[in-house]
């Protein structure tokens, strides 16, 4: 996604940077209608990540669950909590977000997952992707990458 | 009026955020994102990360003290600090991220513990031109809802 900065004419410059906002904010947040409400989980253990990963789905009216470490996760999944779309960070306190992606999809979950990381080699991303996770995105999470996941779950 | 010059001091300041490289395009998806919920949001997710990441400054700075080092665990410690970074558009923090986990991949302790001690400089910058930065929007806030007409 190609963002660009305002244009070089200084006056123009000023009022767009003065209105509190940039001409291409409006851009920035792809909107969309969803028809359905979506729920989602996100495992991260850095809590910066898990809130604006979590406000980022609210902007789109996605309900979400956030926890901060693998245990937590595995144990929800286990428990028949549900979800339309899992996120996890590859680094999590207790067992790496390998290792949760595995369990989660031997307990039998077929939602879609999403790791977000920051990024990681060729041979960690087909890992992830052959223990079942359906996307890699490297952070941040950005509304380019998920906007098209969220409209596919939505059956747009 | 006294409003507009502080709020163009206020534009000039976060224009220079951008063009100097310091911040870039995932603080605007920030902004937007947090407006209505809360002016101040944006503020607080960025008090929020310096709080968080404190502690990972910490656990690196204790890691380069020892001999050999553990260069995976130092791999894992900034994995989670640039993921961290990036997330609130820390531009140059993230790109000193970058460098020191290819320093880590190539065992090279020189590279990771100067790239270290630049990080951490630009890291404190920021930090200190953001605080400026939203200290000054706090001021604009209350006074544009006094002068806001009844």
């Amino acid at each position: 996604m190609a963002h660009t900065l305002p244009s070089s004419d200084q006056s123009s410059d000023q009022d767009k940077w003065d209105s509190g906002g940039l001409e291409c904010k409006g851009q920035l947040l792809i909107k969309i209608v969803m028809r359905n409400r979506l729920t989602a989980l996100v495992v991260d253990g850095d809590t910066t990540c898990w809130v604006l990963e979590q406000e980022l789905l609210h902007s789109y009216g996605v309900q979400t669950l956030g926890v901060d470490n693998s245990r937590d996760a595995v144990d929800l999944i286990a428990s028949d909590a549900e979800f339309n779309l899992i996120i996890i960070e590859k680094i999590l306190p207790v067992l790496n977000g390998l290792e949760v992606t595995r369990q989660i999809c031997e307990i039998g979950v077929r939602c879609k997952m999403l790791e977000v990381t920051a990024c990681s080699g060729e041979s960690e991303r087909q890992a992830f992707l052959a223990f079942g996770v359906d996307v890699f995105i490297e952070k941040p999470l950005d509304p380019e990458h998920l906007v098209p996941i969220l409209r596919e779950l939505d059956g747009q | 009026m006294e409003r507009n010059p502080m709020r163009r001091q206020l534009a000039s300041m976060r224009k220079s955020l951008f063009d100097q490289g310091y911040l870039d395009e995932q603080f605007m998806e920030l902004e937007q994102l947090l407006d209505d919920a809360n002016p101040n949001f944006v503020e607080e997710v960025v008090t929020l990360y310096y709080r968080d990441s404190a502690r990972l400054i910490l656990n690196l700075d204790r890691a380069l003290e020892r001999r050999p080092l553990d260069f995976s665990k130092l791999d894992g410690l900034m994995h989670q600090f640039k993921g961290s970074s990036s997330s609130i558009g820390a531009k140059k923090v993230k790109a000193e991220s970058t460098l020191f986990r290819e320093y880590c991949k190539s065992g090279n302790a020189e590279g990771c513990m100067r790239t270290f001690q630049q990080l951490k400089k630009e890291y404190a910058t920021l930090r200190k031109k953001l605080e400026t930065y939203f200290q000054l929007a706090r001021q604009i806030g209350p006074m544009e809802s006094a002068n806001r007409p009844k």
